[in-house]
């Protein structure tokens, strides 16, 4: 079958009224989760978790996997789309993708076109998913037929590029986010291993042989870390709310950005695939190129659409773009996707290069549920943009509570375990306080994820080479990886060593 | 950045790292058909952190003396030991006194120490999210919670 055929059936699966159904759920809550400043699409993401496996237990297991990961992949675009609402109305950004948004979009709600900026994000967000789809659809089948041929050493290569690619650019500290990685892929380890059947630092003690689940940890860090954040820091929002006057953009609008929003959502589309690099160095890259491209680049913080349109764009496309070494290759390149996979796995479908073989239903479902997600965004948005904001007046009082109540049940709900709610409990403090002094987490989640993977691989590899760890080498595909992964960490170090500034992604 | 943290932290991770080490030398080294054992993954990466702990560790004593005064911000303790400790005992003693009864206890517990006052107001959102979502998720979804303890006698 052709990709177009793949491409029909797809949108034929996301066209299914339940999917149609999870797909609106997902942008409706996922801008609700933007436009919080509470909970990012990280913790939106892994808190939907256990409410979607809820919600999809009466269907079969392909298809309960199609449902949510449509739902949760909802989320996580329609988070980034939301996260524009609080960067224009209020001037703080609701997810760290949208500060840049903040710049112009701020100055055009003061000049009272807020509804006009937020018109825009809308549309360019809409352009960059379609740019996204058209990407996924050029791309994806070829990656995975050239993933297809990888054996265990190069897949081994391939995600320590990954992992030293997203370690190499989270936060401020390299050795602190290589610390987080390997942390995050020694907790991996305990259980039993897949492999031998061997139980591994669990110690007789029951709840320990399946592993720690990865769907506690990452709501504990993100979900809870965030709650215990604002509760301790007493952060609030006495901004005061733009107006909302005009919402539809006149002609010159559409014109002054239609450029932006191309070269944002191409743009943003290949800072998306490169693992690492997510949706917020994509907006920054944006804004920073419109700005050179522009005729009248003083114009830029002083409320130019341009300014808001080309970021918006890109964050939107990146996030689209960033499915796909998740999808092809089973590398996210994120926090997020990262959560994305882990819900995947959870139910039984491995992302990978097998991905599109086996269960061509479920990526190509989620292809073309993200299309049509984007014009529910589009759909929904240029209306109701008025009620949206009325969310970010909820207040903290009820809204941290019941974050901890639904972090609760919906770890309980999955894992029906005291001890995984005592670890919750632990996985939230500790979240917080290595967040707060530059500890980056997406590494540890992303290491939970890919480590037994990572594992399995590099067993595999050793055991074909007889214990001879030069197979690595040997073999030229994988020794472009690993030279590829250490030049990623050992490059931004050199530069700081002369004094340049180096970009870290803080979204992870 | 925050020295006292980090070197408790890197000391820490250090632990961490060298007990890996340790506990991974008492796994098998070799599975079957292969002389590749399940300890070679986690010793090496026991032995990876090990370094970069120490790196860390090294590290620290290069941080630029933090300015006085900047650092410090009102951490709000009281509250956040309030509901987090609300929040181990709700999670604790959930299978024990079911559901519903430890999360309504929970929220309206969080909802007054967030911000005192209301009181109607708060117990009316705790129950409707605690026999909602209970009702919704084990007789609408046929999923598993811990329902009323037995000995209210209600089922």
């Amino acid at each position: 079958m052709s990709t177009l055929d793949y491409l029909g059936h797809g949108f034929a699966v996301a066209l299914q009224w339940h999917n149609l159904l999870f797909a609106f759920i997902g942008v409706l809550i996922g801008t609700a989760v933007g436009v919080l400043p509470g909970i990012g699409p990280m913790s939106g993401v892994a808190l939907l978790i256990p409410v979607t496996a809820s919600m999809t237990g009466g269907l079969s297991p392909e298809q309960a996997a199609i449902s949510s990961i449509i739902l949760l992949a909802g989320v996580y675009y329609g988070a980034m789309y939301g996260g524009s609402t609080t960067s224009i109305l209020l001037n703080t950004p609701g997810e760290s993708s949208s500060v840049v948004t903040t710049l112009d979009g701020y100055q055009m709600a003061r000049k009272g076109r807020a509804g006009t900026a937020l018109a825009i994000s809308a549309i360019g967000s809409f352009a960059a998913g379609v740019v996204a789809l058209v990407g996924l659809i050029f791309l994806a089948g070829p990656l995975s037929e050239i993933a297809i041929k990888f054996g265990p050493a190069e897949y081994f290569s391939l995600m320590i590029l990954g992992l030293a690619a997203v370690s190499g650019l989270a936060g401020k500290s390299i050795t602190k986010a290589l610390i987080m990685t390997v942390f995050g892929l020694l907790l991996a380890t305990i259980g039993i291993d897949s492999v031998s059947g061997v139980a591994r630092f669990t110690y007789d003690i029951p709840v320990l042989y399946s592993g720690l689940e990865f769907l506690t940890i990452a709501v504990g860090l993100f979900a809870l870390g965030e709650v215990i954040k604002t509760i301790l820091e007493r952060e609030s929002n006495d901004g005061q709310l733009a107006k909302i006057t005009r919402i539809m953009p006149t002609k010159q609008d559409l014109k002054d950005s239609a450029g932006p929003i191309t070269r944002g959502s191409l743009l943003g589309f290949f800072i998306g695939i490169l693992p690492g690099a997510g949706a917020t160095m994509a907006s920054f890259f944006s804004y920073i190129m419109e700005k050179k491209f522009s005729k009248h680049p003083e114009k830029f913080g002083q409320g130019t659409i341009e300014g808001v349109a080309a970021p918006e764009s890109a964050n939107n496309a990146a996030a689209g773009g960033a499915m796909i070494p998740m999808l092809t290759l089973g590398i996210p390149g994120s926090g997020t996707t990262a959560i994305l996979m882990g819900a995947l796995i959870m139910y039984n479908v491995q992302p990978g290069p097998l991905l599109f073989e086996e269960h061509p239903q479920v990526a190509w479902g989620l292809i073309a549920s993200m299309f049509l997600g984007n014009l529910m965004l589009l759909i929904l948005n240029m209306p109701l943009v008025k009620i949206f904001a009325k969310i970010i007046e909820t207040p903290p009082k009820y809204l941290i509570p019941l974050i901890v109540a639904i972090s609760v049940f919906g770890v309980y709900a999955v894992q029906y375990t005291t001890f995984d709610l005592m670890l919750l409990m632990a996985c939230g403090v500790a979240g917080y306080f290595l967040a707060r002094n530059d500890f980056p987490l997406a590494p540890l989640v992303l290491g939970l994820v890919l480590g037994p993977m990572i594992e399995n691989n590099m067993r595999r590899a050793l055991t074909i080479s007889n214990g001879d760890y030069a197979i690595f080498l040997q073999k030229p595909i994988s020794a472009v990886f690993l030279v590829a992964a250490v030049l990623w960490l050992v490059v931004p170090i050199l530069m700081k060593r002369r004094g340049k500034k180096v970009l870290v992604n803080e979204e992870g | 950045m925050n020295r006292t943290f980090d070197r408790y932290g890197a000391v820490a991770f250090l632990a961490i790292g060298t007990l890996f080490v340790i506990e991974s030398r008492k796994i098998t080294t070799s599975a079957y058909g292969s002389n590749v054992g399940s300890d070679i993954f986690p010793f090496y990466l026991g032995i990876i952190l090990v370094l970069l702990s120490i790196r860390l560790f090294y590290e620290t004593f290069r941080y630029a003396k933090s300015k006085p005064g900047k650092e410090k911000e009102k951490l709000d303790y009281k509250r956040f030991f309030i509901i987090f400790g609300s929040a181990v005992l709700y999670a604790y003693f959930m299978e024990d006194i079911g559901y519903v009864i430890s999360t309504f206890v929970f929220l309206l517990i969080g909802f007054q120490t967030m911000n005192r006052g209301k009181i109607w107001v708060s117990a009316l959102i705790a129950a409707i999210f605690s026999y909602g979502l209970y009702y919704l998720f084990v007789e609408i979804l046929k999923g598993t919670l811990p329902g009323f303890p037995s000995w209210l006698g209600l089922s």
